[in-house]
């Protein structure tokens, strides 16, 4: 009896309690959800049903209906556009600056804390923001480009189906660009000084140190900036009600804000399950890629 | 210790007492109503709910406020769960969603009863959008339909006479008026990708002689291909394409376009901020004295059948339909019906553009009714867009509209 004791106090029995604990959270807070919406995806849903469990069964049918939708390829290939043009933009941007403000200058510090305002604002408000700024006809967007002469007529971010994605990606990009710089901040002040004067004595140049140096002692850094990247993007929904709805012409429409209209807006919670069970797919294979390639590094 | 029993004794009266209360108010019934007025401004529903109440009748009303875009969700949920409101207001199109289901009392004999409620005075658009299978489910709350504004400064500047009567005349006369290179369009309407594309866009099919069900017709292609056109010359703004009605209105109001296709909602508006002289026309035709059609827009009242006081909330809504003739001199909504007569504001342009609406809404027609309307709406919003942004031609965007259409139809 003691020893079953000291055991939950101090021992194995403590270690199954708290692991257990975390998975009893996980199961009730994910794992039901997220059987609960693969057990749709595979029903035939309505609002007249959706209270009950028993439901008719459907099989595959979402699925085939989903692929066999019109903008199904449009939808794929926008939120590739969407995620990896975040990603990308989001990643060399904060890059660039974290290592201009690792550079001593007067207020370094606090211009960089101050970059953190896009970071902290809702979604909506950044999206409502960049509306304006993306508008057609007045937008202030134009006005500049317009003003430095790169453009003569109006550009319609909003309503050209070749820009509304782009339009999109450059909101999220300067949305996501402050926390990839703090990350990367961090990565960048963790690198002993002494590795690079010792680059430099050897005479290695500017970019031989960078290559050399701060990329491979940035390498978890860098993997964690773009998985969280990766999460972080195919979570926006925020942007895309306040800018372009998906339109014109579900030309910057992407899974996440699909999902949504085939639930909430056409009242088929199923399809809606369904687009949300073949997002997960992807970032399953999405993090199996992270993993694997991080898998390798010793960790502490 | 005697102190605190004291406590105690007072504290079990004092419960007593409280508890006492609703059991004395026992026969008091309580309606909720739920609808979406009194979101951005005052609305009949909420001010009657709130006049109601506060009658000494037995009949409390609880009222609670939605936003447009919640409300469907939020009933079907309430629905759903079995916390229905006792009386519910939606936007027409999404009426049918409810009544085929059953989710909405049948009203017909009551109303057969009634002193108030008159099926027969309604008009035929708003009757038809809560009526299903020959049986009465709610009544039109207000209305509303699209013409076509137009300002007369710059018709008068151009040597334009009269407003356009047809669709062709609407594209001379935009082409006429727009000066893309100061900025000045020739017209704007919206052609957005919700229920507001659907709204301006179905009139168009139906006055051709199609309808939700029959989608691909001749003149709905023309139509598409001169919007095109427009838009491609810079006649009109690309933007049509993501302005709502209100945003797209506010571009004519601030003389940025000669024309504007919208409703009687934005009258009051235009009468403080158009700086120009502005009239309203009945929405073009394809040929003169061809079919006329407008969109139908408006809310219905109904209730759910899951009430538990059916003939409490009839009351109810008899006291709405009975305060109809409030609906234009204090909230500036049409009434769903015939026999109401609205009193001039003074306003002259105010004025001649409601005789210009009324006037249209003998010809709008309801978007349905259909259970899975927001679907065939979507088909059809796709369609203009897809149409209109030059991804597919006028006949494979209708086409596939129709193909979309029919797998839910049948």
């Amino acid at each position: 009896m003691r020893r079953i004791l000291s055991s939950i106090t101090d021992g194995k029995g403590f270690d199954l309690i708290m692991v257990g604990m975390t998975m009893l959270f996980l199961f009730a807070l994910a794992g039901v959800p997220l059987v609960y919406n693969v057990v749709m995806s595979f029903q035939q849903v309505d609002m007249f049903n959706l209270n009950t469990f028993s439901r008719p069964f459907a099989g595959f049918e979402n699925y085939v209906a989903i692929v066999s939708q019109p903008e199904f390829w449009l939808v794929i290939r926008n939120t590739a556009i969407f995620v990896f043009g975040s990603i990308a933009g989001q990643f060399i941007f904060g890059f660039a600056l974290a290592i201009f403000f690792m550079l001593s200058f007067p207020f370094a510090s606090t211009i960089r804390g101050l970059f953190l305002v896009s970071w902290v604002m809702p979604g909506l408000v950044v999206g409502a923001l960049w509306g304006w700024i993306l508008a057609g006809d007045f937008g202030v967007l134009n006005a500049i480009l317009r003003g430095l002469g790169i453009i003569d007529g109006t550009m319609f971010w909003k309503s050209d189906p070749n820009l509304s994605i782009w339009a999109v990606t450059i909101a999220n990009i300067w949305l996501g660009l402050a926390f990839n710089m703090m990350l990367l901040s961090v990565g960048l002040a963790g690198i002993p000084r002494d590795l690079y004067e010792a680059a430099e004595l050897d005479g290695a140049n500017g970019w031989q140190r960078f290559t050399t140096i701060t990329l491979p002692m940035m390498r978890s850094t860098i993997g964690a900036v773009l998985a969280l990247g990766l999460i972080y993007t195919l979570q926006q929904f925020d942007l895309f009600p306040a800018i372009t709805e998906g339109g014109p012409a579900n030309s910057s429409n992407v899974a996440q804000y699909w999902a949504w209209q085939w639930s909430f807006q056409l009242f088929d919670f199923a399809k809606g399950a369904t687009v949300s069970m073949m997002m997960l797919i992807f970032v399953l294979v999405a993090s199996i890629v992270y993993v694997r390639s991080t898998r390798h590094e010793v960790r502490g | 210790m005697q102190f605190a029993k004291r406590g105690l004794l007072a504290g079990l009266a004092l419960g007593a007492l409280v508890a006492a209360v609703p059991a004395q108010a026992q026969d008091e019934v309580t309606i909720t109503v739920w609808s979406i007025d009194g979101a951005n401004q005052v609305g009949p529903s909420d001010t009657f709910s709130k006049e109601f109440d506060e009658m000494d009748n037995g009949i409390n009303v609880e009222y609670r406020i939605l936003q447009f875009d919640e409300i469907v969700n939020e009933t079907l949920r309430a629905f759903a769960t079995g916390n229905a409101p006792d009386i519910v207001s939606l936007d027409n199109p999404d009426f049918a969603l409810f009544s085929s289901r059953g989710a909405f009392l049948d009203i017909t004999d009551m109303a057969a009863e009634s002193d108030v409620i008159n099926p027969e005075v309604y008009f035929e658009g708003p009757l038809n959008s809560v009526s299903w299978d020959g049986r009465l489910y709610g009544v039109g709350k207000y209305t509303d339909t699209i013409g076509v504004f137009y300002n007369k400064d710059m018709f008068a500047e151009a040597g334009i006479e009269n407003p356009p009567q047809t669709w062709a005349e609407f594209e001379e006369y935009a082409r006429k008026l727009a000066k893309p290179d100061q900025g000045l369009y020739g017209a704007t309407l919206s052609a957005r990708g919700n229920e507001e594309g659907t709204f301006q866009f179905l009139p168009v099919i139906q006055m051709s002689g199609g309808g939700y069900e029959n989608v691909n017709t001749e003149g709905a292609r023309e139509w598409l291909s001169m919007v095109k056109g427009m838009i491609d010359d810079g006649v009109l703004s690309q933007d049509v394409l993501s302005l709502g009605q209100w945003d797209s209105t506010g571009t004519f109001n601030s003389g940025n376009a000669a024309m504007a296709i919208s409703g009687p909602w934005e009258i009051d508006r235009m009468v403080e901020d158009a700086d120009f002289d502005w009239g309203v026309t009945l929405l073009p035709t394809f040929g003169e004295g061809d079919e006329r059609s407008s969109a139908l827009g408006g809310f219905n009242l109904g209730i759910m059948s899951t009430t538990e006081h059916p003939e409490e909330a009839f009351k109810v809504l008899e006291y709405f339909v009975s305060q109809d003739d409030r609906l234009f001199p204090e909230f500036g909504y049409l009434p769903t019906r015939s026999d109401v007569e609205l009193p001039l504001s003074g306003i002259e342009k105010k004025d001649a553009a409601l005789a210009v609406f009324q006037e249209q809404l003998q010809y709008a027609q309801p978007r349905g009714p259909h259970p899975e309307w927001q679907k065939i709406s979507k088909a059809i919003y796709d369609a203009e867009q897809a149409a209109l942004t030059g991804q597919m031609t006028p006949d494979e965007a209708l086409s596939q509209a129709q193909k979309t259409i029919d797998t839910i139809l049948n």
